[in-house]
């Protein structure tokens, strides 16, 4: 087979509203996946890697946000790359497998060769290239992205047993109790058409069986109508796990970061490996400045064109300024996000935080938290337009929307 | 006759709930807390309120669509672009305020609970041929509001005194005036706080009068006092119209259910307790000074006091939920857990119990 001809086509899981909660507060207003990271939103990076793919014929975002939140972002991303970007919505979430099974139709339309799947909220370094490559020496119907992480932090993510020479996956289960093995599905797969038939299969067969899923009374709540049983379908228990040891999936390790971003301090983590990113592959799109002309800077930093920066200012490492920010005179700002039209007066001290749009922080205001990300209050979060006011000092605490702070506040959830 | 109701801004003291609805379309006593103010301003002959808002004015003015062809009477919305402070929507809604009549007009603050005496506040305002007429409210701790100092006998208002740090009266504004146009000319179209600036300059002038607030009053803005304020509007409908609270067995005390709401046996409701309605309370059920807000579902052997159960929620069997917990829309909790002060957004899930006053985002 011609490579040349194997078109390729990348679907990227976007997720919708209702699995949102944990991003909050800053998913009131934006979907997590427009969320910036680094000054991108979250969807850009995987999109952004899918481009280096040879003979990428289309890129789908697949999820059950309204349509309209994607529109704009969809409709901008396909002129810059040239590559037509689709947002497919769902009318009621499916699972990740029923969700690219609910589209095969459309999915199938280029007849692609390879369909590579990917979870937006995945933060790594996506060797996708790499990955086509080893899939096709593999000869199987599907390659996941592994890494091997902690013995402690491997039971939060489906653990995996891989074949050291072939690298066939072995055994796969979803979050064990008991240790099984320290390598993780990153969430990032390629799969031959086939991978249709096979959640076709697992459909057909459910049909038959009489009680399937052990969905909590909650997801049964979610669920609207009788036959969804059915169409929902997960891609690590109904199809990674039985598939396993059949020569069917093989697995390809990535030595580079990897995390997930669920909350918003883990968007903050992940902004900054980024940005580290970017000053290895793509330096131009970061900051750079000495204090005479422009602020002064230590890396890395990404600084939106139109934000406005003081030059007595002193920003990094690890910040990322959105759009219409204007940041005043002898700020300080350290590990944070700046989110668009956000205003920070003179004097201003800002760590381990994430400022949101159109917030106002007064002169030597500061904002702070303890840079740990797997805490709930382990950083500062404040919504959209939240005032600080001169003086006030705000640690670890997360403060909802449209707030005024005028007394200082350590360890608070502000409603 | 005209009314004007000053709506404002975000509600954040009524999170989660306000997180659904804007604040004047948050339940009270099975109806939107607005809905208690017009319906009393419907009551008394006024034709037209006007709402000063600054948010969310597409969710207001639908659900007011469905309102007006209801009561008869028009609404609508006099919006801000700019925060205008407590007098400056007045200014900004003078054209709908004032018409060749003449006629004074009310303003009514809209996280207030009274029984809204406006007649007699009418007579009052006639009586004394001033320019404007307020309604006080005595409360027990003068100093966390601003007390009014007046004339006992007369009622005209000497001044006003914002948080004072010593015992000057124990009279506070009640949130409820009845202005003369002619008031308007007095406003600014500028943020303009009506306590500090307006109000003031009208009783240097011994044109301001007081009455003093005959009933209870309540200013509902955040869960604790709403919670009370359920318990004191209840009580005014015994008083008043006895026939609305709900009878029976398993009712003790003020108890308001809504005709659609279902409740099972063996339970005990009350006292001071409102089911909204659609809600479907099993059996078993143990409710006393709580709110159960709209599509509600209480599941068997649930125990739940001093809490406010959001609009499409459900309680699981055995819960116990208490001191003060909020449910925001679509919260589910599970069956056997139990939420000591537990404060939900909407759209969760709790699966864990909560034993200590704490946030669940």
């Amino acid at each position: 087979m011609k490579t040349s001809d194997q078109k390729v086509v990348a679907v990227i899981m976007v997720g919708g509203p209702t699995k949102g909660t944990r991003f909050r507060p800053l998913s009131f207003n934006t979907p997590k996946p427009l969320f910036p990271l680094a000054g991108q939103p979250m969807v850009h990076h995987p999109i952004s890697a899918c481009k280096s793919i040879p003979n990428l014929a289309r890129i789908f975002l697949i999820g059950f946000h309204e349509e309209r939140e994607f529109a704009l972002y969809v409709s901008s991303i396909s002129s810059e790359l040239n590559i037509p970007v689709r947002y497919l919505k769902e009318d009621k979430p499916h699972g990740s497998a029923g969700g690219l099974y609910y589209f095969r139709d459309i999915i199938m339309e280029d007849n692609p060769s390879h369909i590579v799947l990917l979870n937006c909220d995945v933060c790594c370094s996506f060797p996708l290239t790499e990955m086509l490559d080893a899939h096709r020496r593999y000869g199987g119907m599907g390659t996941l992205l592994v890494i091997k992480v902690s013995a402690e932090s491997a039971s939060e993510f489906g653990e995996l047993v891989a074949d050291p020479v072939t690298k066939e996956l072995l055994h796969y289960t979803e979050k064990p109790e008991t240790f099984v093995s320290d390598l993780i599905n990153c969430g990032v797969y390629i799969f031959t058409p086939e991978i249709f038939h096979v959640i076709q299969d697992i459909r057909t067969h459910r049909e038959d069986k009489a009680n399937l899923h052990t969905l909590s009374s909650f997801e049964a709540l979610r669920l609207t109508t009788k036959t969804h049983a059915k169409d929902f379908v997960r891609l690590d228990q109904d199809i990674l796990s039985p598939l396993a040891g059949k020569k069917q999936l093989y697995t390809y390790e990535t030595m580079d970061f990897w995390e997930q971003i669920k909350t918003p301090a883990m968007s903050l983590k992940c902004s900054a490996l980024y940005l580290a990113q970017f000053r290895q592959k793509s330096p131009g799109l970061l900051a750079y400045g000495d204090g005479t002309k422009n602020p002064t800077v230590v890396d890395d930093v990404y600084i939106h064109p139109s934000a406005k920066v003081h030059p007595t200012a002193k920003i990094g490492p690890n910040v990322s300024i959105s759009a219409n920010v204007r940041v005043a005179a002898g700020v300080r700002l350290m590990d944070c996000i700046i989110l668009d039209d956000a205003e920070i007066q003179e004097n201003a001290f800002v760590k381990y935080a994430i400022v949101g749009w159109k917030s106002s922080l007064g002169k030597w205001a500061r904002v702070q938290g303890e840079g740990d990300y797997s805490t709930k209050l382990g950083i500062t979060i404040l919504g959209e337009a939240v005032t600080v006011e001169d003086e006030v000092v705000v640690v670890n605490s997360i403060v909802l929307p449209n707030k005024v702070l005028n007394i200082s506040v350590q360890e608070e959830i502000i409603l | 006759m005209k009314a004007l109701i000053l709506v404002g801004g975000f509600g954040t003291r009524l999170r989660p709930l306000t997180l659904s609805v804007p604040k004047p379309l948050v339940d009270f006593g099975n109806k939107p807390m607005i809905l208690h103010q017009i319906e009393a301003l419907k009551a008394i002959g006024v034709t037209e309120v006007v709402l000063a808002i600054n948010y969310q004015p597409e969710v207001m003015l639908n659900f007011l669509k469905d309102f007006e062809t209801k009561l008869g009477i028009k609404i609508t919305c006099s919006q801000e672009t700019e925060p205008l402070g407590t007098a400056g929507p007045l200014a900004l809604a003078r054209d709908k305020l004032i018409d060749d009549s003449g006629e004074p007009f009310f303003v009514l603050n809209s996280d207030v609970i009274s029984e809204y005496p406006l007649k007699q506040m009418i007579a009052f305002h006639k009586s004394h041929g001033g320019e404007a007429s307020i309604m006080v409210t005595k409360v027990d701790e003068p100093s966390k509001y601003g007390v009014v100092v007046m004339e006992e006998s007369t009622g005209q208002v000497e001044k006003f005194v914002e948080k004072p740090k010593v015992f000057v009266g124990n009279k506070i504004n009640a949130g409820i005036y009845l202005l003369n146009p002619s008031v308007l000319d007095r406003i600014e179209l500028k943020p303009t706080s009506i306590e500090k600036e307006t109000f003031p300059k009208i009783a240097s002038e011994k044109l301001l009068y007081a009455m003093v607030l005959p009933g209870f009053w309540m200013d509902i803005g955040q869960p604790k006092d709403y919670i009370t304020g359920l318990r004191l509007y209840l009580d005014s409908l015994r008083r008043n119209e006895p026939s609305k609270l709900a009878t029976g067995s398993h009712i003790v005390g003020n108890v308001l259910v809504h005709e659609s709401a279902k409740i099972g046996e063996g339970c005990l409701i009350g006292p001071d307790v409102a089911i909204g309605p659609g809600c479907v309370v099993d059996s078993g059920v143990r409710l006393s000074r709580c709110t159960v807000m709209r599509g509600v579902r209480i599941k068997k052997h649930a125990c739940i006091s001093n809490s406010i159960i959001g609009w499409h929620s459900t309680v699981g069997q055995w819960a116990r939920v208490e001191n003060m917990t909020i449910l925001g829309e679509d919260v589910h909790v599970c069956d056997e857990v139990y939420s000591n002060g537990g404060v939900v957004l909407p759209h969760k899930e709790i699966k864990a119990s909560i034993l200590k006053p704490e946030i669940v985002m």
